[in-house]
């Protein structure tokens, strides 16, 4: 009896095996040349897929929602202009939550169907697959994160300043406004994990040259009410704060220290902002001495990108908030764009095409203020920050104060140290 | 391969001492069941030849959810202790795993510490890690009930995730670290492509494999605990713990005992979920975790093995079905479009299901097919002597029986 059974079992199997999978046939014959164009995963005679892996439903729902429309904008416009290479560009979105079962279940499903990914939230998701993006996909990856630990990987590239550089930049602009100077205390106000860590080393380079002493309050992102952080600050006499955590945070921060007189100028990370807080109580406040630095002029500003974009967003979508998720998620597929472009003259719309002609991309996204250049995968794609403060009046709530400059501590800094 | 269809129908002659093995045998033969299981099985080996890595991703994920559920089901389901911490022990399997076999490196500023052992070892001792540290909790697992353990446990999610964000050299902070490959007798579950009949096998493809052998062994082991002697002091427990205890049954020792198994099945769990994950990242062991794992056993059943799996399979499967499909599937909307996203559908469903469980079907899922085919076989155990449930915990669920 148990023969007769394992004797079916096996002749089944081998049935199984010999029977024609789906799977077996695509092996590596999917680079084939079609009107002289070399064409791999996701690029077919009449489109070109691209992926996005956003956060709609989880903690960075407001930011994933801008940067995923501004970048179905982009596309909609590309393809009313004809495409790129005589190809319709159609983006596949993705929406993980911030779960990290979810967002790489997401990259799974979607790596073997697109080009790449135009937007990849959440840094920790990014490191999960990066062995696998550098090992086997080699597709092109742009994070909304601006972490320095992201770096180094030929295929994921981050779009603009790396926090480091940019807290660098911030507090260069205290020391040029003579807010700060040699031998004071400065407080930073940084959440644990790789943003506020990576701010922080930031802090400590600019610090050491130029003589301060920063004095470190470690917050959790759960937390919301910084009178703690305010009092301890306030105790250790610091002249200037750092803030690099969430929009949230920041507003506590900003509005307890006017409540409880104690002015000092506050700075702030580009993720340490957003539109909504000039309505609520610390409105005024941050409106008084609050800056945030960014690699993107904000949306409001009057010059040529930004407002022709603010213009189109809104017509777009009326009823959604414009900030400066819009500014950075429509680069991002701009970027893509560009080297699309690029790899479409060199006649190679494969993986390795994408990444060889990212790579020639100089000087690029100067009508949003920063140029940027993509030439070198170890270091960011510009050490320039625009300085920005809180404007009840600009669309997206911020005005330039200081156009993109680098500090000379950020222009010897080495990222990723 | 083969041992695995084979031991499935083979199994169930063990604990079943009334007819002689042979009779028992010809009369497994006999019902359309054991064709049931052995087709399935089969099915289940087929799948790595023919479906893509997302489904066969999100099936190893089904799998080690439903080993975790497994060991939640035996203490929440059988025993009736209450568990949050289910996500604490299964960050202890899988980072545990990740120090024991990683080398020590430097990775995103954190020096981090590796052993350097075996993976395979590293696996073993990983999971017996998660059981000591249910051992380390287990004096008060013993000594509170129900939801009580519940509230305590909670605080062990709290205790993780800050260990987990703040012991960089251990865990590597907030970006997790990476998981190295299982290497068993030579053979390393990676992404180094293998060809077998034309089909090329990545580490989804083997690990599946290696999952669906953990899978086995832990639905067995639980089997035959909850269909023994220990299940029944279990169910006592649950029923009625002063009874239990006149009875002879060492409640605080079962109990203490109940957590140490679940947590160790939660450390299994934790190791099979970190080799597909391929990196462990400390935001995923959270407070949501522990809930899911309930979910999947109130939806399955409480007690059963097969319920377990079931919920775990229903769970985990659900929001990547609705994410996959969401194109065409009515009211759900495709992300970016506003309205209902695929995520927060089947959270929705999860709490219908749940809902529609508990008012319809007391057993769970898992009664649902097995329901007819159960009663028949009621009456020939003479082992247990169906005891009425006591009202003093109007929570504690009906047995469900031992039933896979």
């Amino acid at each position: 009896m148990k023969l007769r059974v394992l004797t079916a079992v096996v002749a089944t199997l081998a049935v199984t095996l010999v029977g024609c999978s789906g799977k077996a046939t695509d092996g590596k014959a999917n680079e084939e040349s079609e009107g002289g164009i070399k064409t791999g995963p996701g690029v077919s005679s009449s489109t070109i897929s691209l992926g996005v892996l956003t956060d709609m439903t989880g903690v960075y729902a407001s930011l994933g929602k801008s940067v995923t429309q501004a970048q179905q904008l982009w596309v909609e416009q590309t393809n009313d202009e004809g495409g790129i290479c005589d190809r319709k560009i159609e983006l596949t979105v993705r929406d993980h939550g911030y779960d990290p079962q979810k967002a790489i279940a997401a990259y799974t499903e979607l790596e073997p169907e697109v080009l790449g990914f135009t937007q990849f939230i959440g840094s920790p998701f990014v490191a999960a697959v990066e062995q696998r993006i550098d090992g086997q996909d080699k597709g092109l990856v742009l994070p909304q994160a601006w972490s320095a630990n992201l770096l180094g990987s030929p295929y994921i590239r981050v779009i603009g300043a790396t926090y480091d550089v940019e807290t660098i930049n911030l507090i260069d602009y205290l020391l040029a406004e003579k807010r700060i100077g040699k031998g004071d205390k400065i407080g930073h106000v940084y959440f644990e994990g790789d943003y506020g860590e990576n701010a922080l080393v930031g802090s400590k380079h600019a610090a050491k040259e130029a003589g301060l002493t920063v004095v470190e309050q470690k917050i959790k992102p759960t937390d919301n009410d910084m009178t703690a952080q305010v009092a301890a600050l306030k105790q250790a006499g610091v002249k200037a704060v750092i803030v690099s955590a969430g929009p949230r945070q920041a507003a506590s921060l900003v509005g307890v220290a006017a409540a409880t007189g104690f002015d000092v100028p506050v700075v702030g990370n580009n993720s340490a902002f957003a539109p909504q807080l000039l309505k609520t109580q610390a409105g005024p406040a941050l409106l008084k001495d609050y800056y945030v630095a960014s690699s993107t002029l904000p949306i409001g500003d009057p010059g040529d990108g930004p407002a022709k974009l603010a213009k189109e967003y809104a017509a777009q979508y009326p009823k959604d908030v414009l900030d400066n998720g819009v500014v950075a998620g429509y680069t991002a597929a701009s970027v893509f764009g560009e080297a699309l472009s690029k790899a479409c003259d060199d006649k190679d719309l494969t993986r390795e095409g994408i990444d060889k002609a990212l790579l020639t991309i100089k000087e690029y996204g100067t009508e949003f203020g920063v140029s940027h250049d993509f030439s070198d995968p170890k270091a960011p794609s510009t050490r320039e920050s625009v300085i920005m403060k809180p404007d009840a009046k600009a669309a997206g709530g911020l005005k330039v104060v200081r156009p993109a400059e680098v500090a000379a501590a950020a222009e010897s800094f080495t990222a990723g140290s | 391969m083969s041992d695995t269809a084979e031991a499935a129908p083979a199994a169930p002659a063990g604990p079943a001492p009334g007819p002689t093995r042979a009779q028992g045998v010809t009369e497994r033969l006999r019902r359309p069941r054991t064709y049931a299981v052995l087709a399935g099985s089969l099915l289940l080996l087929a799948l790595p030849f023919y479906l893509d890595r997302f489904w066969l991703q999100a099936g190893l994920f089904a799998m080690a959810a439903a080993i975790g559920a497994i060991g939640l089901n035996m203490l929440t389901g059988a025993t009736g202790q209450l568990s949050m911490g289910h996500a604490f022990f299964l960050a202890v399997g899988a980072y545990g795993y990740c120090v024991l076999a990683g080398e020590s490196s430097t990775e995103n500023g954190h020096t981090l510490t590796g052993l350097g052992l075996p993976t395979w070892l590293a696996a073993v001792l990983a999971v017996l890690l998660a059981g000591a540290a249910g051992g380390l909790f287990s004096p008060i697992a013993g000594r509170l009930r129900g939801a009580y353990l519940g509230i305590a446990t909670l605080a062990l999610i709290f205790i993780g995730q800050h260990v987990l964000f703040n012991a960089g050299s251990l865990t590597g902070g907030y970006n997790g670290r990476a998981v190295p490959p299982l290497s068993l007798f030579g053979f390393t579950f990676d992404d180094t492509e293998l060809v077998v009949a034309a089909v090329p096998f990545g580490s989804s493809e083997k690990l599946w494999y290696a999952g669906l052998a953990a899978l086995l062994l832990s639905a067995l082991f639980a089997r035959g605990v909850l269909r023994g002697r220990p299940g029944r002091a279990m169910n006592a427990i649950r029923d009625h713990r002063i009874a239990a205890g006149v009875m002879g049954v060492p409640v605080a020792r079962y109990r203490a005992g109940v957590f140490v198994l679940s947590s160790m099945y939660a450390g299994l769990a934790g190791v099979l979920l970190a080799l597909v994950f391929q990196r462990t990242v400390p935001e995923y062991f959270g407070m949501i975790l522990s809930l899911e794992y309930l979910a999947m056993i109130v939806i399955g059943g409480l007690g059963s093995v097969a319920g377990a799996v079931i919920g775990a399979a229903f769970v985990s499967l659900l929001p990547q079905v609705f994410t996959h499909y969401s194109d065409s599937l009515p009211l759900v909307s495709a992300p970016g479009t506003g309205g209902l996203a695929p995520g927060e559908a089947s959270r929705y469903l999860y709490g219908a299901a749940v809902v529609a469980v508990v008012l319809f079907l007391p057993g769970g899922l898992a009664r649902l097919g097995l329901a007819r085919t159960k009663k028949p076989k009621a009456p020939k155990k003479p082992g247990l002597p169906k005891q009425p449930a006591a009202p003093m915990q109007p929570a504690a669920p009906k047995n469900p029986g031992e039933k896979s």
